[in-house]
């Protein structure tokens, strides 16, 4: 061996030995989050700003086909990541059951989590006096509508039943669909109307009651909710022109629809923003959104109803659960950032449900936007609340809700039947202790 | 311990009887060939099949503490309706790839083996559907066929309404529209694998039949046929054990919708998987589907000692 080869050598021994010194002092987080992500955007506004402030952790997010699937694959290898994204509140109580989750009421004590999270999305993460997860996007149910085709025809936004349905009976007499929606590619969708029906018909207060066991699901206010809603979909053809395009609608057509006036209306949950600001960059109507209306006498006023979307946990195997604390409190700590983030999907993704200010919002801001998160803060701190089966129903409660209605629809199922059957699920959660926190009220 | 016995390389040579413990070392040489993929089929199918076998009795969510249960889940089981609609869904399933995609494939195959110029691109052509990936055909075909925009709307204006329905919405046409879809990529594989038992038939046989005066047809049903049976039973066998498992078509498409009407055992076994987190009932489904494949393998022994060549 040469001088000029040893010394090569001696080189590359002494910068592999440095850098594995450096990658002994970095602590890597990793986060696996949705595939749908647009991670230059993400990189840029979160991990590049966390990995420069804190250079003793590296975050890694990556984006995952399938992400629930993939991460119970890699609790079950032992290879889960850091950072737990689930699609829901109600999916973190199997992980905490099987001990997976990393307990985070004392760092949230102690970084001031509860004065900085809204108060409920604050609690719906709490599970048995213990909060384990923290809500990444929130949500609310509204009713889209084509603003432009509702100025032509002098029609405003409903603010009751009688209101919606003159609207619907005007709509269908020009042959235009009321409601333009589907679960094509989605079969959970079903829940979306199924939500708003029991909400906004039986009230969101005999709803709490269930949700507590105080009250059974088999009452009659849920069954004529249920029934309005199957008479709805499948007698007056309300969504859509017929029940069977209800199964082939998904997310392109219901946003052509309400876009080129087949259809007047959708209920969709606020993701829709980023619907709306896509497909109607098309055309030349305009889009606008109200608060659904009551649909009965049980629901005196509008309310929201409260959804998480995904959420985050630390994993319990992690070995650096402090490091995976260190990027959660990041990320709860800066207003301004998360709505940047969140305006990349026009306020429909990445929405963590902070204590936002006016001034937190980016300049330019759709007022349309602003107008919702002001109006929601507004409401829900006044208590009127109501809430999603993705985020308050147990896992299989909230399969059979969306599952069986098609039966109802189709008539092979009878309301009474349906409703006893999402009691006794019901049951069976709530002795196994599998019911997700319900927000007091 | 048994005696082993080593084949003759020739007729003359005599059998010859290894008595226990002779030669143990020359044995166990020839094992160990075959040792590393015994080890890989212990560790990817064998402990997986067994550990799979007994989940079905335990009521396991996916993770967690495991409890075993007996046969409660079988109980369930056979108490479900929708899984009995699966069921009998798989089965519908099954009757329709026996029939429609083989007859198809046959034709198809019996009429490129009469072409002698561009053949190669006809088998390429019918060959494409089944390389690519399910979803981008799933999408091609919920274009084509939607109730909007699709191909039903545009022949009805021309007075040909019969395709101016949801198709995949409605629950009498939903399993059959995604079982066209899956035929539609699944056919030409057929032709590809008929077309070349059908090459290797003798020439001669069609010679004969010609001068007996044998129309195309009878050509058909009295050389080719027999010829290319043992082809013609391993799709029997094939498509009898994959219609079992059919699954990304109908997810995709309908996900076992509307009501249920296109539901099979594939995504009943997923749903209770992975959205309600009952791995347990799910492995039940699984075994289920496993004896489906069990009760097709067996038949398929069953007809091999009876003489049949295939």
């Amino acid at each position: 061996m040469n001088r000029k080869t040893l010394f090569v050598l001696l080189t590359i021994f002494t910068l592999l030995f440095a850098s594995t010194i450096h990658a002994q002092d970095v602590t890597t987080v990793t986060w696996w989050t949705e595939d749908y992500v647009d991670m230059d955007a993400l990189n840029a506004l979160l991990v590049e700003p966390f990995n420069a402030a804190n250079p003793s952790i590296r975050l890694e997010i990556i984006p995952q086909t399938a992400l629930d699937e993939a991460v119970r694959t890699a609790f079950a290898a032992g290879s889960a990541p850091d950072i737990l994204q689930t699609p829901g509140a109600a999916f973190i109580g199997e992980f905490v059951d099987a001990g997976l989750v990393y307990p985070l009421s004392s760092a949230a004590t102690e970084l001031g989590w509860q004065e900085k999270l809204l108060p409920w999305a604050y609690e719906s993460g709490i599970l048995n006096g213990e909060l384990y997860s923290i809500p990444l996007t929130f949500e609310s149910m509204i009713l889209m509508y084509n603003k432009t085709l509702f100025e032509e025809n002098g029609w405003t936004a409903p603010t009751t039943f009688e209101e919606l349905q003159a609207i619907a009976d005007a709509a269908q007499a020009q042959g235009i669909n009321p409601f333009g929606y589907g679960n094509s590619g989605f079969q959970p969708a079903n829940e979306h109307v199924v939500g708003v029906y029991l909400n906004n018909y039986a009230g969101a207060d005999n709803v709490y009651a269930a949700l507590t066991g105080e009250k059974s699901w088999t009452d009659p206010e849920f069954a004529e909710a249920i029934e309005l809603l199957r008479s709805h979909m499948a007698d007056v053809n309300w969504f859509n022109d017929s029940l069977e395009t209800w199964f082939t609608y998904g997310w392109n057509e219901q946003f052509t629809a309400l876009a080129t006036r087949e259809s007047a209306m959708m209920i969709i949950g606020t993701w829709g923003f980023r619907g709306a600001d896509e497909f109607f960059g098309e055309v030349t109507d305009e889009w606008d959104w109200a608060p659904i209306p009551p649909l009965s006498a049980n629901m005196p006023e509008y309310n929201y109803m409260l959804a998480t979307g995904s959420t985050l946990s630390v994993n319990g195997q992690s070995a650096n659960p402090e490091a995976a604390v260190a990027v959660l409190d990041f990320l709860y700590s800066d207003p301004a950032r998360v709505l940047e983030i969140a305006s990349g999907y026009n306020y429909g993704e990445f929405v963590v449900p902070l204590q936002f200010a006016a001034e937190d919002f980016p300049e330019g801001t759709d007022e349309r936007i602003s107008r919702f998160y002001a109006d929601f803060g507004a409401i829900t701190g006044e208590g009127r609340v109501g809430y999603t089966t993705w985020t308050f129903w147990p896992a299989d409660a909230d399969v059979q809700l969306w599952q069986e209605i098609e039966n109802v629809w189709y008539g092979e199922m009878t309301v009474e039947t349906y409703l006893a059957n999402h009691q006794a699920v019901w049951d069976e959660a709530r002795a196994d202790g599998a019911v997700p926190p319900i927000p007091s009220r | 311990m048994a005696e082993s016995i080593v084949i003759p390389k020739s007729k003359s040579q005599p059998v010859k009887v290894i008595k226990p413990g002779q030669s143990f070392w020359p044995t166990l040489g020839r094992w160990s060939f075959i040792l590393p993929l015994l080890i890989l089929n212990l560790i990817i199918v064998i402990i997986p099949s067994i550990f799979g076998l007994l989940l079905a009795f335990t009521d396991w969510s996916g993770y967690g503490a495991i409890n075993f249960i007996g046969l409660e889940n079988f109980s369930k089981l056979f108490q479900d309706a929708i899984f009995f609609k699966s069921l009998t869904n798989n089965l519908i399933w099954t009757a329709l790839f026996l029939t429609v995609p083989i007859a198809v494939g046959l034709l198809g195959a019996y009429m490129l083996a009469g072409i002698k110029r561009g053949q190669i691109l006809f088998r390429v052509i019918f060959f494409l559907p089944y390389v690519f990936a399910s979803v981008v055909n799933t999408q091609i075909w919920r274009q084509i066929l939607h109730p909007r925009v699709g191909i039903g709307p545009i022949l009805a204006e021309y007075g040909l309404p019969f395709l101016d329905f949801p198709i995949f919405g409605t629950r009498e046409t939903a399993l059959f529209a995604v079982a066209f879809v899956d035929g539609w990529h699944f056919w030409g594989f057929l032709v590809i694998l008929y077309l070349a038992a059908m090459t290797a038939v003798d020439a001669e046989l069609y010679e004969v039949a010609r001068l007996d005066g044998a129309s195309r047809f009878q050509q058909f049903r009295f050389v080719t046929l027999p010829s290319i049976r043992p082809t013609l039973v391993f799709t029997i066998l094939m498509i009898t054990i994959w219609s079992s498992l059919v699954f990304d078509y109908v997810f995709i498409m309908t996900g076992g919708g509307p009501a249920n009407s296109s539901e099979v055992m594939g995504t009943y076994l997923y749903q209770n998987a992975f959205q309600r987190f009952d791995v347990g009932y799910a492995a039940s489904v699984g075994v289920m589907m496993s004896l489906w494949v069990m009760l097709a393998v067996a038949g398929f022994v069953y007809l091999r000692r009876r003489g049949w060549e295939i």
